[in-house]
Protein backbone atom coordinates (compact mmCIF):
# COMPACT_ATOMS: atom_id res chain seq x y z
CA UNK A 1 0.00 0.00 0.00
CA UNK A 2 1.18 3.48 -0.98
CA UNK A 3 0.33 5.35 2.68
CA UNK A 4 1.30 8.67 0.84
CA UNK A 5 -1.79 7.73 -1.31
CA UNK A 6 -4.90 7.62 1.00
CA UNK A 7 -5.08 10.93 3.22
CA UNK A 8 -6.32 10.48 6.38
CA UNK A 9 -9.88 9.05 6.15
CA UNK A 10 -12.97 7.20 8.26
CA UNK A 11 -11.48 4.25 9.31
CA UNK A 12 -13.83 1.26 8.82
CA UNK A 13 -14.88 1.92 5.19
CA UNK A 14 -13.12 1.88 2.32
CA UNK A 15 -11.96 4.93 0.20
CA UNK A 16 -15.11 6.79 -0.84
CA UNK A 17 -17.17 4.23 1.18
CA UNK A 18 -18.49 2.04 -1.55
CA UNK A 19 -16.79 -1.27 -1.93
CA UNK A 20 -14.57 -2.25 -4.89
CA UNK A 21 -16.98 -4.59 -6.84
CA UNK A 22 -19.93 -2.01 -6.78
CA UNK A 23 -17.28 0.93 -8.01
CA UNK A 24 -16.43 -1.66 -10.75
CA UNK A 25 -19.79 -1.63 -12.02
CA UNK A 26 -21.23 1.33 -11.34
CA UNK A 27 -17.73 2.84 -13.87
CA UNK A 28 -18.44 -0.26 -16.29
CA UNK A 29 -21.74 1.29 -16.37
CA UNK A 30 -19.91 4.93 -16.42
CA UNK A 31 -18.00 3.63 -19.61
CA UNK A 32 -21.41 2.80 -21.47
CA UNK A 33 -22.97 5.79 -21.03
CA UNK A 34 -20.53 7.77 -22.05
CA UNK A 35 -20.45 5.84 -24.99
CA UNK A 36 -23.73 6.34 -26.04
CA UNK A 37 -24.54 9.98 -24.97
CA UNK A 38 -28.04 10.55 -23.61
CA UNK A 39 -28.98 6.52 -23.05
CA UNK A 40 -29.84 5.74 -19.39
CA UNK A 41 -28.18 2.69 -18.54
CA UNK A 42 -29.04 0.52 -15.55
CA UNK A 43 -26.76 -0.09 -13.03
CA UNK A 44 -27.07 -1.66 -9.71
CA UNK A 45 -27.85 1.13 -7.09
CA UNK A 46 -26.74 0.62 -3.66
CA UNK A 47 -28.04 1.75 -0.10
CA UNK A 48 -26.29 4.73 0.46
CA UNK A 49 -26.35 6.31 4.63
CA UNK A 50 -29.03 8.71 3.32
CA UNK A 51 -32.81 8.46 2.00
CA UNK A 52 -33.44 8.48 -1.46
CA UNK A 53 -34.28 12.14 -2.74
CA UNK A 54 -31.60 13.28 -1.33
CA UNK A 55 -29.04 12.61 -3.93
CA UNK A 56 -27.99 8.84 -3.34
CA UNK A 57 -27.27 8.45 -7.29
CA UNK A 58 -25.32 11.50 -7.71
CA UNK A 59 -23.28 10.11 -4.86
CA UNK A 60 -22.61 6.25 -6.08
CA UNK A 61 -21.19 8.37 -9.41
CA UNK A 62 -18.87 10.74 -6.88
CA UNK A 63 -17.70 7.55 -4.79
CA UNK A 64 -17.07 5.61 -8.02
CA UNK A 65 -15.01 8.19 -10.24
CA UNK A 66 -13.37 9.93 -6.88
CA UNK A 67 -9.51 9.86 -6.24
CA UNK A 68 -7.16 10.75 -3.70
CA UNK A 69 -6.05 13.72 -6.09
CA UNK A 70 -9.79 15.01 -6.61
CA UNK A 71 -10.87 18.46 -5.48
CA UNK A 72 -14.73 18.25 -4.75
CA UNK A 73 -17.45 20.92 -4.80
CA UNK A 74 -20.68 19.86 -3.77
CA UNK A 75 -23.65 22.66 -4.60
CA UNK A 76 -27.77 22.21 -4.01
CA UNK A 77 -30.21 24.39 -5.95
CA UNK A 78 -26.65 26.85 -6.27
CA UNK A 79 -25.78 26.93 -2.52
CA UNK A 80 -22.63 25.09 -0.96
CA UNK A 81 -23.52 25.95 2.43
CA UNK A 82 -26.84 24.35 2.48
CA UNK A 83 -28.08 20.98 4.62
CA UNK A 84 -27.89 18.61 1.55
CA UNK A 85 -24.75 19.88 0.26
CA UNK A 86 -23.08 20.09 3.62
CA UNK A 87 -23.31 16.59 4.64
CA UNK A 88 -22.46 15.37 1.20
CA UNK A 89 -19.18 17.71 1.13
CA UNK A 90 -18.55 15.96 4.31
CA UNK A 91 -19.73 12.38 3.72
CA UNK A 92 -16.12 12.55 0.83
CA UNK A 93 -14.20 14.48 3.18
CA UNK A 94 -14.63 11.84 6.01
CA UNK A 95 -14.67 8.38 3.96
CA UNK A 96 -12.12 9.45 0.78
CA UNK A 97 -10.09 12.04 2.78
CA UNK A 98 -10.29 14.28 -0.72
CA UNK A 99 -10.03 17.91 -0.58
CA UNK A 100 -12.79 19.99 -0.63
CA UNK A 101 -13.85 23.41 -2.36
CA UNK A 102 -16.15 26.08 -2.68
CA UNK A 103 -14.93 27.60 -5.96
CA UNK A 104 -16.20 26.59 -9.02
CA UNK A 105 -12.54 26.56 -11.06
CA UNK A 106 -10.82 25.29 -8.10
CA UNK A 107 -12.97 21.79 -8.03
CA UNK A 108 -12.50 18.76 -10.57
CA UNK A 109 -15.57 16.81 -9.10
CA UNK A 110 -18.99 19.04 -8.75
CA UNK A 111 -21.36 17.08 -7.41
CA UNK A 112 -24.87 19.53 -7.99
CA UNK A 113 -28.55 19.17 -7.36
CA UNK A 114 -30.32 20.96 -9.50
CA UNK A 115 -28.16 23.84 -10.93
CA UNK A 116 -24.96 24.35 -13.17
CA UNK A 117 -22.63 26.58 -12.06
CA UNK A 118 -22.71 30.54 -13.41
CA UNK A 119 -19.09 30.13 -13.53
CA UNK A 120 -18.27 28.22 -17.12
CA UNK A 121 -16.96 24.91 -16.49
CA UNK A 122 -13.68 23.89 -17.43
CA UNK A 123 -12.15 21.05 -19.68
CA UNK A 124 -11.04 18.09 -17.27
CA UNK A 125 -14.38 18.83 -15.18
CA UNK A 126 -16.82 16.73 -14.37
CA UNK A 127 -20.07 17.59 -13.40
CA UNK A 128 -22.23 14.93 -11.50
CA UNK A 129 -25.90 15.77 -11.36
CA UNK A 130 -28.46 13.90 -8.78
CA UNK A 131 -31.40 13.05 -10.58
CA UNK A 132 -34.94 12.46 -9.08
CA UNK A 133 -36.47 10.70 -12.21
CA UNK A 134 -34.55 10.38 -15.47
CA UNK A 135 -36.86 9.15 -17.53
CA UNK A 136 -38.22 12.19 -19.37
CA UNK A 137 -41.13 10.38 -20.77
CA UNK A 138 -42.41 9.15 -17.45
CA UNK A 139 -45.33 11.66 -16.79
CA UNK A 140 -46.55 10.65 -20.26
CA UNK A 141 -46.14 7.01 -20.49
CA UNK A 142 -45.53 5.35 -17.28
CA UNK A 143 -44.37 2.05 -18.62
CA UNK A 144 -40.56 1.38 -18.57
CA UNK A 145 -41.48 -1.53 -21.38
CA UNK A 146 -42.80 1.22 -23.18
CA UNK A 147 -40.50 4.09 -22.49
CA UNK A 148 -37.75 1.84 -23.78
CA UNK A 149 -39.16 1.18 -26.85
CA UNK A 150 -39.97 4.66 -27.47
CA UNK A 151 -36.04 5.38 -26.68
CA UNK A 152 -35.55 2.49 -29.05
CA UNK A 153 -37.33 3.59 -32.09
CA UNK A 154 -36.62 7.06 -31.78
CA UNK A 155 -40.55 7.70 -31.02
CA UNK A 156 -40.23 10.98 -28.92
CA UNK A 157 -43.18 12.96 -31.03
CA UNK A 158 -45.51 12.55 -27.69
CA UNK A 159 -43.04 15.44 -26.18
CA UNK A 160 -43.59 18.01 -28.47
CA UNK A 161 -47.43 17.17 -27.65
CA UNK A 162 -46.47 17.63 -24.19
CA UNK A 163 -44.96 21.20 -24.84
CA UNK A 164 -47.65 22.07 -27.59
CA UNK A 165 -50.15 21.45 -24.80
CA UNK A 166 -48.53 24.08 -22.59
CA UNK A 167 -48.82 26.44 -25.68
CA UNK A 168 -52.86 25.53 -25.78
CA UNK A 169 -53.10 26.52 -22.38
CA UNK A 170 -50.90 29.09 -21.30
CA UNK A 171 -49.93 30.76 -24.47
CA UNK A 172 -45.61 29.69 -24.03
CA UNK A 173 -43.81 27.11 -23.25
CA UNK A 174 -44.53 27.17 -19.03
CA UNK A 175 -42.01 23.81 -18.63
CA UNK A 176 -39.22 25.59 -16.23
CA UNK A 177 -37.57 23.14 -14.70
CA UNK A 178 -36.11 19.38 -16.08
CA UNK A 179 -36.62 20.82 -19.47
CA UNK A 180 -36.15 18.01 -21.81
CA UNK A 181 -33.07 18.31 -24.39
CA UNK A 182 -32.00 16.16 -27.42
CA UNK A 183 -28.82 14.50 -27.39
CA UNK A 184 -26.13 14.73 -30.11
CA UNK A 185 -29.69 14.61 -32.61
CA UNK A 186 -30.63 10.86 -30.64
CA UNK A 187 -31.86 10.32 -27.34
CA UNK A 188 -34.10 12.58 -25.60
CA UNK A 189 -32.56 13.00 -21.97
CA UNK A 190 -34.07 14.70 -18.64
CA UNK A 191 -31.14 17.19 -17.38
CA UNK A 192 -32.38 16.86 -14.39
CA UNK A 193 -34.07 19.32 -12.22
CA UNK A 194 -31.90 22.23 -13.22
CA UNK A 195 -33.83 25.28 -14.05
CA UNK A 196 -33.77 25.62 -18.27
CA UNK A 197 -31.82 28.76 -17.36
CA UNK A 198 -28.95 26.74 -17.08
CA UNK A 199 -29.86 24.33 -20.69
CA UNK A 200 -27.71 26.58 -22.77
CA UNK A 201 -24.66 25.55 -20.87
CA UNK A 202 -25.15 22.00 -21.20
CA UNK A 203 -24.33 22.99 -24.88
CA UNK A 204 -21.26 21.58 -26.04
CA UNK A 205 -19.76 22.21 -22.78
CA UNK A 206 -16.16 21.06 -21.93
CA UNK A 207 -16.70 19.25 -19.18
CA UNK A 208 -18.27 16.18 -19.12
CA UNK A 209 -21.47 15.43 -17.56
CA UNK A 210 -22.89 12.41 -15.24
CA UNK A 211 -25.93 11.93 -14.27
CA UNK A 212 -26.90 9.38 -11.31
CA UNK A 213 -30.52 8.36 -10.11
CA UNK A 214 -30.49 6.34 -6.73
CA UNK A 215 -34.18 4.98 -6.44
CA UNK A 216 -34.52 4.26 -10.20
CA UNK A 217 -30.66 3.35 -10.48
CA UNK A 218 -30.40 5.03 -14.02
CA UNK A 219 -27.50 6.31 -14.56
CA UNK A 220 -26.38 8.67 -17.85
CA UNK A 221 -24.08 11.05 -19.26
CA UNK A 222 -23.31 13.96 -22.09
CA UNK A 223 -19.30 13.80 -23.06
CA UNK A 224 -17.46 17.05 -23.67
CA UNK A 225 -18.70 19.20 -26.42
CA UNK A 226 -21.69 17.32 -27.26
CA UNK A 227 -24.72 18.95 -28.82
CA UNK A 228 -27.59 19.28 -26.52
CA UNK A 229 -30.54 21.07 -27.71
CA UNK A 230 -33.64 22.04 -25.79
CA UNK A 231 -36.72 20.70 -27.75
CA UNK A 232 -39.00 23.57 -28.97
CA UNK A 233 -40.95 24.95 -31.77
CA UNK A 234 -39.88 27.02 -34.92
CA UNK A 235 -42.79 29.75 -33.44
CA UNK A 236 -42.22 29.10 -29.97
CA UNK A 237 -38.23 28.80 -29.52
CA UNK A 238 -36.36 27.94 -26.53
CA UNK A 239 -36.51 30.69 -24.31
CA UNK A 240 -34.57 31.01 -20.94
CA UNK A 241 -36.09 32.80 -17.73
CA UNK A 242 -34.96 36.27 -17.45
CA UNK A 243 -35.61 39.12 -14.60
CA UNK A 244 -36.48 43.16 -14.44
CA UNK A 245 -34.46 42.89 -10.76
CA UNK A 246 -30.54 42.31 -10.54
CA UNK A 247 -29.00 40.97 -7.34
CA UNK A 248 -29.39 42.50 -4.59
CA UNK A 249 -25.71 41.39 -3.19
CA UNK A 250 -23.72 41.42 -5.98
CA UNK A 251 -25.00 43.40 -8.66
CA UNK A 252 -25.45 40.78 -11.54
CA UNK A 253 -27.70 41.14 -14.36
CA UNK A 254 -26.91 38.00 -16.23
CA UNK A 255 -27.21 35.23 -12.78
CA UNK A 256 -30.41 32.85 -11.78
CA UNK A 257 -32.39 34.22 -9.22
CA UNK A 258 -33.73 33.41 -6.42
CA UNK A 259 -36.66 35.58 -4.75
CA UNK A 260 -36.67 35.98 -1.03
CA UNK A 261 -39.34 37.56 0.96
CA UNK A 262 -37.22 39.44 3.99
CA UNK A 263 -40.08 40.94 6.06
CA UNK A 264 -43.71 40.58 7.25
CA UNK A 265 -45.17 42.74 4.54
CA UNK A 266 -43.87 40.54 1.93
CA UNK A 267 -40.80 42.42 0.31
CA UNK A 268 -39.08 41.22 -1.73
CA UNK A 269 -35.49 40.73 -2.93
CA UNK A 270 -33.87 38.63 -5.53
CA UNK A 271 -30.36 37.06 -4.72
CA UNK A 272 -28.01 34.68 -7.23
CA UNK A 273 -28.53 31.35 -6.68
CA UNK A 274 -25.24 30.31 -7.11
CA UNK A 275 -23.37 31.72 -3.77
CA UNK A 276 -19.76 30.96 -4.86
CA UNK A 277 -20.56 32.98 -7.80
CA UNK A 278 -22.31 35.73 -5.68
CA UNK A 279 -19.52 35.70 -3.34
CA UNK A 280 -16.82 36.23 -5.84
CA UNK A 281 -18.51 39.26 -7.20
CA UNK A 282 -18.93 40.88 -4.16
CA UNK A 283 -15.54 40.38 -2.67
CA UNK A 284 -14.01 41.83 -6.13
CA UNK A 285 -16.31 44.84 -5.68
CA UNK A 286 -15.21 45.83 -2.13
CA UNK A 287 -11.56 45.13 -3.23
CA UNK A 288 -11.99 47.66 -5.68
CA UNK A 289 -11.22 51.51 -4.75
CA UNK B 1 -9.72 -30.47 -11.08
CA UNK B 2 -7.99 -27.36 -12.86
CA UNK B 3 -5.89 -25.13 -10.23
CA UNK B 4 -3.94 -22.35 -11.17
CA UNK B 5 -0.22 -22.92 -11.07
CA UNK B 6 0.50 -20.56 -7.94
CA UNK B 7 3.75 -19.97 -9.18
CA UNK B 8 2.69 -18.23 -12.43
CA UNK B 9 0.56 -15.69 -9.99
CA UNK B 10 2.63 -12.29 -9.80
CA UNK B 11 1.63 -8.93 -8.23
CA UNK B 12 -1.01 -6.82 -9.43
CA UNK B 13 -1.26 -3.20 -8.84
CA UNK B 14 0.77 -1.92 -5.81
CA UNK B 15 -2.30 -0.23 -4.22
CA UNK B 16 -5.55 -1.69 -5.61
CA UNK B 17 -7.87 0.91 -4.72
CA UNK B 18 -5.78 4.07 -6.22
CA UNK B 19 -4.42 2.44 -8.80
CA UNK B 20 -7.34 1.24 -10.10
CA UNK B 21 -9.24 3.88 -9.82
CA UNK B 22 -7.21 6.14 -11.76
CA UNK B 23 -6.66 3.41 -14.21
CA UNK B 24 -10.76 3.86 -14.39
CA UNK B 25 -10.52 7.54 -14.85
CA UNK B 26 -7.60 7.14 -17.84
CA UNK B 27 -10.97 5.17 -19.24
CA UNK B 28 -13.81 7.21 -19.10
CA UNK B 29 -11.50 9.95 -19.84
CA UNK B 30 -9.96 7.85 -23.10
CA UNK B 31 -13.78 7.39 -24.38
CA UNK B 32 -15.14 10.75 -23.24
CA UNK B 33 -12.46 12.75 -25.72
CA UNK B 34 -12.14 10.48 -28.30
CA UNK B 35 -8.71 10.29 -29.59
CA UNK B 36 -6.67 10.98 -27.14
CA UNK B 37 -4.09 9.47 -25.17
CA UNK B 38 -5.09 8.44 -21.53
CA UNK B 39 -1.75 7.48 -18.50
CA UNK B 40 -2.84 4.28 -16.91
CA UNK B 41 -1.87 3.35 -13.41
CA UNK B 42 1.69 1.47 -13.58
CA UNK B 43 1.41 -2.34 -13.10
CA UNK B 44 4.08 -5.53 -14.40
CA UNK B 45 3.06 -7.02 -17.47
CA UNK B 46 1.96 -10.67 -17.84
CA UNK B 47 3.64 -12.87 -20.34
CA UNK B 48 2.99 -10.31 -23.52
CA UNK B 49 -0.05 -8.65 -21.93
CA UNK B 50 1.21 -5.45 -21.29
CA UNK B 51 1.42 -3.20 -18.45
CA UNK B 52 -1.60 -0.74 -20.09
CA UNK B 53 -3.96 -3.62 -21.18
CA UNK B 54 -3.53 -5.12 -17.91
CA UNK B 55 -4.32 -2.34 -16.15
CA UNK B 56 -7.80 -1.83 -17.95
CA UNK B 57 -8.47 -5.90 -17.38
CA UNK B 58 -7.36 -4.99 -13.04
CA UNK B 59 -10.27 -1.79 -12.89
CA UNK B 60 -12.80 -3.15 -15.16
CA UNK B 61 -13.06 -6.82 -15.05
CA UNK B 62 -14.22 -8.85 -12.39
CA UNK B 63 -16.81 -12.37 -11.43
CA UNK B 64 -19.43 -10.34 -13.60
CA UNK B 65 -17.51 -9.41 -16.75
CA UNK B 66 -17.26 -12.90 -19.20
CA UNK B 67 -14.13 -12.43 -21.03
CA UNK B 68 -13.20 -13.68 -24.43
CA UNK B 69 -9.22 -13.75 -25.05
CA UNK B 70 -7.88 -13.54 -28.25
CA UNK B 71 -5.37 -16.66 -28.81
CA UNK B 72 -2.11 -14.39 -28.64
CA UNK B 73 -3.60 -13.70 -24.90
CA UNK B 74 -4.32 -17.48 -24.25
CA UNK B 75 -1.47 -18.46 -21.68
CA UNK B 76 -1.62 -20.46 -18.66
CA UNK B 77 0.57 -16.94 -16.94
CA UNK B 78 -2.46 -15.10 -18.55
CA UNK B 79 -5.18 -17.24 -17.31
CA UNK B 80 -3.85 -17.97 -14.04
CA UNK B 81 -3.54 -14.01 -13.11
CA UNK B 82 -6.63 -12.78 -14.20
CA UNK B 83 -8.57 -15.51 -12.36
CA UNK B 84 -6.63 -15.02 -9.51
CA UNK B 85 -6.82 -10.87 -9.36
CA UNK B 86 -9.96 -10.20 -11.11
CA UNK B 87 -11.89 -13.67 -11.17
CA UNK B 88 -13.46 -12.80 -14.46
CA UNK B 89 -14.57 -15.97 -16.55
CA UNK B 90 -12.86 -16.40 -19.72
CA UNK B 91 -15.72 -18.31 -22.48
CA UNK B 92 -14.82 -19.51 -25.82
CA UNK B 93 -17.93 -18.67 -27.49
CA UNK B 94 -17.70 -14.61 -28.72
CA UNK B 95 -21.28 -13.85 -27.72
CA UNK B 96 -21.14 -14.14 -24.55
CA UNK B 97 -18.14 -11.52 -23.87
CA UNK B 98 -18.58 -8.43 -21.83
CA UNK B 99 -15.14 -7.82 -23.09
CA UNK B 100 -12.76 -8.95 -25.39
CA UNK B 101 -9.27 -8.75 -25.58
CA UNK B 102 -7.59 -8.44 -28.84
CA UNK B 103 -4.36 -7.81 -30.22
CA UNK B 104 -4.35 -6.51 -33.62
CA UNK B 105 -4.01 -9.48 -35.25
CA UNK B 106 -7.55 -10.19 -33.84
CA UNK B 107 -9.06 -7.05 -35.54
CA UNK B 108 -9.89 -8.52 -38.96
CA UNK B 109 -12.71 -9.85 -37.99
CA UNK B 110 -15.42 -8.77 -35.03
CA UNK B 111 -17.96 -10.89 -35.82
CA UNK B 112 -19.92 -12.95 -32.91
CA UNK B 113 -18.53 -9.52 -30.46
CA UNK B 114 -22.24 -8.79 -29.09
CA UNK B 115 -22.93 -4.86 -30.44
CA UNK B 116 -26.12 -4.43 -28.23
CA UNK B 117 -29.60 -4.27 -28.94
CA UNK B 118 -31.84 -1.44 -29.87
CA UNK B 119 -33.23 -1.52 -26.38
CA UNK B 120 -29.80 -2.24 -24.28
CA UNK B 121 -27.52 -0.94 -26.40
CA UNK B 122 -25.13 -0.68 -23.18
CA UNK B 123 -24.95 -4.49 -22.87
CA UNK B 124 -22.47 -4.16 -26.07
CA UNK B 125 -19.09 -6.22 -25.56
CA UNK B 126 -16.45 -3.55 -24.93
CA UNK B 127 -13.02 -4.44 -26.90
CA UNK B 128 -9.12 -3.89 -25.25
CA UNK B 129 -7.15 -3.99 -27.73
CA UNK B 130 -3.16 -3.77 -26.92
CA UNK B 131 -1.29 -2.44 -30.14
CA UNK B 132 2.16 -1.74 -30.46
CA UNK B 133 1.89 1.89 -30.15
CA UNK B 134 -1.14 4.67 -30.83
CA UNK B 135 0.29 6.60 -33.19
CA UNK B 136 1.99 6.75 -36.71
CA UNK B 137 -0.63 5.35 -38.62
CA UNK B 138 -2.89 6.55 -41.38
CA UNK B 139 -4.28 9.75 -39.62
CA UNK B 140 -8.26 9.81 -39.70
CA UNK B 141 -10.77 12.63 -38.72
CA UNK B 142 -12.74 11.94 -36.08
CA UNK B 143 -16.07 13.72 -34.80
CA UNK B 144 -18.96 12.83 -32.55
CA UNK B 145 -19.36 13.82 -29.07
CA UNK B 146 -16.77 14.33 -27.08
CA UNK B 147 -14.44 16.26 -29.39
CA UNK B 148 -14.53 19.95 -30.48
CA UNK B 149 -15.00 19.91 -34.13
CA UNK B 150 -13.01 17.08 -35.53
CA UNK B 151 -9.79 15.64 -34.53
CA UNK B 152 -7.02 13.80 -36.46
CA UNK B 153 -6.17 10.32 -34.93
CA UNK B 154 -3.61 8.09 -35.86
CA UNK B 155 -4.08 4.59 -35.19
CA UNK B 156 -2.09 2.11 -36.76
CA UNK B 157 -4.54 -0.31 -37.78
CA UNK B 158 -5.42 -1.68 -40.87
CA UNK B 159 -8.17 -0.89 -43.42
CA UNK B 160 -10.28 -4.32 -42.24
CA UNK B 161 -10.47 -2.81 -38.62
CA UNK B 162 -12.88 -0.12 -39.79
CA UNK B 163 -14.63 -2.26 -42.13
CA UNK B 164 -15.43 -4.64 -39.29
CA UNK B 165 -16.67 -1.24 -37.17
CA UNK B 166 -18.79 0.19 -39.83
CA UNK B 167 -20.32 -3.67 -40.67
CA UNK B 168 -21.16 -3.79 -36.50
CA UNK B 169 -22.52 -0.07 -35.99
CA UNK B 170 -25.90 0.70 -36.20
CA UNK B 171 -26.16 3.33 -33.28
CA UNK B 172 -26.95 3.16 -30.49
CA UNK B 173 -25.90 -0.34 -31.41
CA UNK B 174 -21.88 -0.84 -31.86
CA UNK B 175 -18.70 -1.84 -30.17
CA UNK B 176 -17.13 0.35 -27.98
CA UNK B 177 -13.03 0.13 -28.56
CA UNK B 178 -10.09 0.89 -25.35
CA UNK B 179 -6.72 0.81 -27.51
CA UNK B 180 -3.87 0.24 -25.22
CA UNK B 181 -0.06 1.07 -25.57
CA UNK B 182 3.01 2.13 -23.68
CA UNK B 183 0.84 3.40 -20.69
CA UNK B 184 -1.81 4.74 -21.98
CA UNK B 185 -4.90 4.15 -23.52
CA UNK B 186 -6.94 6.04 -26.34
CA UNK B 187 -10.62 5.41 -26.48
CA UNK B 188 -12.95 4.59 -29.80
CA UNK B 189 -16.72 4.47 -29.10
CA UNK B 190 -19.05 3.48 -31.13
CA UNK B 191 -20.81 7.38 -31.43
CA UNK B 192 -17.51 8.52 -32.54
CA UNK B 193 -17.83 9.74 -36.47
CA UNK B 194 -14.67 8.44 -38.50
CA UNK B 195 -14.90 10.67 -41.96
CA UNK B 196 -12.13 10.98 -44.65
CA UNK B 197 -8.30 10.64 -44.26
CA UNK B 198 -6.09 13.01 -44.02
CA UNK B 199 -4.75 11.91 -47.84
CA UNK B 200 -8.38 12.88 -48.89
CA UNK B 201 -9.26 15.71 -46.65
CA UNK B 202 -5.86 17.89 -48.17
Amino acid sequence: MNAHAIPASEAGYNFAYLDEQTKRMIRRALLKAVAIPGYQVPFGGREMPLPYGWGTGGMQLTAAILGAGDVLKVIDQGADDTTNAVSIRRFFARTAGVATTERTPAATVIQTRHRIPETPLAAGQIMVYQVPIPEPLRFIEPSEQETRTMHALGDYGVMHVKLYEDIATFGHIATSYAYPVTVDGRYVMDPSPIPKFDNPKLDRSPALMLFGAGREKRLYAVPPYTRVVSLDFEDHPFQIQQWEQCCAICGSGDSYLDELIVDDAGSKQFVCSDTDYCAQRAQQQESRP
Amino acid sequence: MYRAPSELLQAAFDDPVLDAQQSFRAALKALAEPGTRQPLAVVAAVDHLQAATYALCLSLLDNDTPLWLAPAFDTPAIRANLAFHCGCPVVEAREEAMFALLDAAALDDLSGFYNGSERYPDQSCTLLVQLDRLDRGPALSWQGPGIDGNRLVGLPLKPAFWQQRAARSDFPRGLDALFCADGEVLGLPRSTRIGDSLAEVA
